[in-house]
């Protein structure tokens, strides 16, 4: 197989190569919006393939930048949408990872300042993090606005309340170099699905890096750091027997790659080929780590590839 | 003219020579004029001096949260007698050039700014919608769906303490419209208040807006040579005989740069002297352009020239 040092093929694949593919690797991540289910619907046959990779024997896990919801309400979700047997174990949020990180990895003494939804900071609580206060003072001013003590971290997520207040407490607390700057992920932008967009957690990060003049930390996808996750729980994991099964490029894709994961980019998301081949095609080599090795119409064109190794197991 | 040779230190002796190569001196406000609301000691004599010495003074300030009548009230009470018609404020600006370069006069946009852009912006004709508080209601779905006002054609990002994410949203929704035009006052990082503190300023506001859309605004503020036209289309100005005071060297030095201006620096403000060294050092030309033609420790360092 293109492995991460060949070059890109981003051709579609079917029948016999997604068996072979599916007969290589023995360890599955799949992001969920565009890839699994659009909002409350279940992508049809995406249930069943996950089922039957599950049955094969086969690890699953579930790689998402979405930090709006705690993991928990990720099993339900499965569960609602028609995914067997989901445990929490599988499911890595950018939301559940920044607490790892915080946690674990910086071993994080002292308050973290979120800019972030409540699935965040249940997250964050969940690992014992002391977050700041979200409720602005209502007699706080952008002249005059009390900032908490002690805070060790940033951490921008999506943020629906946000306020030029909490920018500019936020920037304040940046000021101290050794305060961490971290972000969830840089999604410019999601999209619903009902296909209509709304601002990501990238352009609240943006924002800040701009008022703070320092570089986010990110957490989620394309960054490392969910891989070291997974790796870690699974106690070690090899990159070659892993495919990375996404809908955006510039996450999804490049997540892959920097980890040294094969990459299947699924169409039923934000990314469409043309793009895929306008990466492959350019001039600039930073660009092919968007393009994946292998597309699919959607992750159901797996299903007859289970039926013919279900034929052959019988 | 900038780059072409070093920053030299405004000594005595090149005082007169400058001031009499000049008829026209532009300041910047901000660092230069004044510390939040702190006049620098020294300023109001120069710029009362100059115009007593013929010479035409014009403001020229990147910080859209005053109307021109509001700053040259402020700069009354710091001694300074200054007609509004000599101060060029980004939100007088961007309010020119909706309405000229646009053509946006009679026609509407959604504005993230203060209620002196709305000012500026009815002062020629151009209506405007989401002044104001905006916070998130309703459900994720609601938000993707707000209303858009069919007659908004331009997104308009100023300075804004009510700046939410309801207001990035609705922005965003706008611009996902092709033919919706883009434009932001300035992309400074800060914004000094009165009183001293700074806070994040317009560029981080409009970063946030550019990412979401995926698009980039047209900004009117210092270094675009914007502003300078504006004064220069209103007074007829000859640039050879034209100086630019500021304290940043990334707005009012490349301002001064980009327009053929003879260029100031002060050390009142921002940009120090390790800066402009570091500029003319680089060998990069874009940076220097960033390199003044003078510089002093403030706008008071002129005086000299002016009382004798």
């Amino acid at each position: 197989m293109a492995g991460a040092f060949g070059f890109k093929s981003c051709q579609k694949i079917r029948g016999p190569q997604i068996r072979n593919l599916l007969a290589a690797k023995d360890f599955f991540l799949f992001d969920c919006d565009g890839v699994l289910w659009h909002g409350e619907n279940a992508i049809s046959g995406a249930a069943e393939v996950v089922n039957s990779l599950t049955r094969q024997g086969k690890n699953v896990v579930f790689v998402t930048n979405n930090c709006t919801r705690p993991r928990e309400s990720y099993v339900h979700k499965f569960s609602r949408l028609g995914f067997t047997d989901v445990m929490l174990e599988q499911i890595f949020s950018s939301s559940y990872c920044s607490a790892l990180y915080l946690r674990d990895f910086v071993q994080v003494s002292g308050q973290v300042f979120v800019m972030g939804c409540d699935g965040l900071r249940r997250e964050l609580q969940e690992a014992g993090i002391p977050c700041v206060e979200e409720a602005d003072d209502p007699s706080a001013t952008i002249y005059d606005c009390p900032l908490a003590p002690d805070v060790k971290a940033v951490l921008v997520g999506h943020d629906d309340k946000l306020t030029f207040l909490k920018l500019a407490k936020a920037s304040c607390y940046l000021k101290n170099p050794e305060c961490l700057f971290l972000a969830t992920d840089t999604d410019p932008w999601h999209p619903l699905s009902s296909g209509r967009i709304l601002p990501g957690s990238g352009s609240l990060t943006a924002a800040l890096e701009v008022a703070s003049g320092r570089k986010a930390t990110v957490i989620g996808k394309p960054s490392r750091f969910m891989f070291e996750c997974i790796s870690s729980q699974f106690s070690g994991v090899d990159p070659a027997q892993c495919l990375m099964v996404g809908d955006r490029l510039e996450t999804d894709m490049l997540f892959g790659s920097n980890c040294g994961l094969d990459t299947m980019l699924t169409l039923t998301g934000v990314s469409q080929i043309e793009e895929a081949q306008e990466y492959r095609n350019s001039e600039l080599t930073t660009n092919h780590s968007f393009v994946p090795n292998y597309v699919v119409d959607t992750i159901a064109d797996f299903l007859p590839a289970f039926e013919e190794l279900e034929e052959e197991g019988n | 003219m900038s780059g072409s040779k070093g920053s030299a230190w405004l000594s005595g002796a090149l005082l007169k020579p400058l001031l009499d190569s000049v008829d026209c001196v532009l300041f910047d406000c901000d660092g230069v004029i004044w510390r939040g609301d702190q006049v620098i000691p020294g300023a109001a004599d120069v710029i009362n001096l100059l115009k007593k010495n013929g010479k035409r003074v014009f403001f020229l300030t990147n910080n859209s949260s005053k109307t021109r009548r509001m700053y040259a009230e402020k700069m009354a009470t710091m001694g300074v007698s200054v007609a509004p018609e000599e101060v060029f404020g980004t939100a007088y600006c961007c309010a020119a050039y909706l309405s000229t370069v646009c053509q946006l006069q009679g026609s509407k946009v959604y504005l993230l700014g203060s209620a002196a852009m709305g000012q500026e912006l009815e002062a020629v004709g151009v209506r405007h919608t989401g002044l104001g508080p905006d916070h998130i209601t309703g459900s994720q779905s609601d938000w993707a769906n707000v209303p858009l006002d069919p007659e908004v054609k331009a997104v308009v990002v100023g300075f804004d303490q009510h700046f939410s994410y309801m207001k990035l949203n609705r922005a965003m929704q706008y611009l996902t419209q092709q033919d919706c035009l883009f434009v932001g006052t300035n992309r400074d990082t800060r914004l000094p208040l009165e009183g001293g503190k700074i806070v994040p300023g317009t560029g981080c506001l409009l970063q946030a807006v550019e990412t979401a859309a995926q698009r980039q605004a047209q900004t009117v503020g210092k270094p675009n040579h914007y502003m300078f036209d504006c004064v220069a289309s209103q007074y007829g100005l000859d640039r050879a005989r034209c100086l630019m005071v500021g304290d940043r060297l990334d707005t009012d030095i490349l301002l001064g740069s980009n327009c053929g201006l003879k260029t100031l620096l002060t050390l009142t403000g921002v940009s120090t002297v390790a800066d402009v060294e570091a500029h003319e050092q680089s060998g990069c030309p874009e940076r220097r352009k960033m390199v003044p033609d003078y510089y002093v420790d403030s706008v008071a360092d002129l005086l000299p020239a002016l009382q004798g």
